[in-house]
């Protein structure tokens, strides 16, 4: 499954209501939670943080991109939030992060997983297409524009 | 018209390549084609991920076995589909950029027809928003069959004696 049909205002939050990291990794296992599309939430969050344990996922231009695996999922999700301000992610630049996509895979569906945070990056290089995803008034407003509508 | 003789089919663990697959067995049952195969562990999008700074490097390693047990694992999953229709399979793995493999594999075969699964319905503008698969079909040098509505693929593998 391609990331352009993972993406639905269900699993869209703009703004999101975290100020810090931590924060910000809950909310966004809860979005998933609350849009039925996963059920065990700590099974979830473990994998997420377990990874970002290791390096921050924040990257460059107020990207960042949490995510992990685990067998709580059977097949790849994502989850969309968008902060306006900005949270400290500690990413690479050191500069606030303000678009998280956390994506999390089941670990017998690497393929998937891969290519999804592939499609990611390529999304993301464009810093005008970023400013109008972080400009969104609402989460109908973030689906149309990743989908081009 | 010639029929095809020799018909590649990309799996890669999705539902449309499964159908794909059988699809793909139905067309080298009537034809008595051979039928290849293809999974292709996608280290180009791994190395893109570790240049992002997005995978570290002992997780790229951690990935690339996963994939490569996906793709035993699938290619073992066709193979039985086709034994059951009495049709043999050459299961190929390689690893690389899958368009790019896709597109050598049916050259270095050749290949004369590419069984594919249906793409992702919804597809943005953004011109390098294409996937791997898309490119494969706008690249392929044979002709390229698009497998679609898994229940009539279904139905036509389970009646195929």
């Amino acid at each position: 499954m391609a990331f352009i049909d993972l993406v639905q205002e269900k699993i869209v939050r703009i703004p999101l209501v975290s100020t810090d990291k931590a924060g910000v990794l809950r909310e966004l296992v809860q979005i998933l939670k609350d849009a039925g599309e996963i059920e065990d939430y700590d099974a979830v969050f473990t994998a997420i943080r377990e990874r970002e344990e290791k390096l921050s996922t924040g990257l460059e231009n107020g990207i960042a991109v949490p995510h992990g695996k685990s067998a709580a999922v059977s097949r790849l999700k994502l989850a969309l939030g968008i902060a306006p301000e900005g949270i400290d992610f500690a990413s690479i630049d050191g500069q606030p992060s303000r678009l998280f996509f956390m994506l999390v895979a089941p670990p017998n569906q690497s393929g998937p997983h891969v290519e999804a945070l592939a499609e990611i990056v390529k999304l993301v290089q464009s810093k005008a297409f970023c400013r109008a995803l972080t400009g969104s008034k609402d989460a109908r407003e973030v689906v149309e524009l990743i989908r081009g509508e | 018209m010639s029929t095809p003789k020799k018909i590649l089919v990309y799996v890669d663990g999705t539902e449309p390549s499964i159908t794909a697959a059988q699809y793909a067995i139905c067309l080298a049952s009537f034809y008595r084609a051979d039928l290849i195969a293809l999974y292709v562990v996608n280290t180009k999008a791994m190395e893109d991920l570790l240049k992002a700074r997005i995978f570290l490097q002992d997780e790229l390693m951690e990935y690339e076995h996963d994939m490569e047990a996906d793709a035993q694992r699938y290619l073992n999953y066709v193979n039985e589909l086709a034994l059951k229709k009495g049709v043999t399979i050459v299961p190929r793995s390689r690893r690389g950029s899958v368009h790019k493999e896709i597109v050598d594999l049916i050259n270095e075969e050749e290949v004369d027809l590419l069984v594919i699964g249906e793409l992702a319905r919804i597809r943005s503008w953004r011109d390098e928003f294409y996937d791997e698969t898309e490119r494969a079909i706008r690249m392929a040098p044979c002709s390229v069959l698009i497998a679609k509505d898994e229940d009539k693929v279904w139905q036509m593998y389970e009646s195929l004696v």
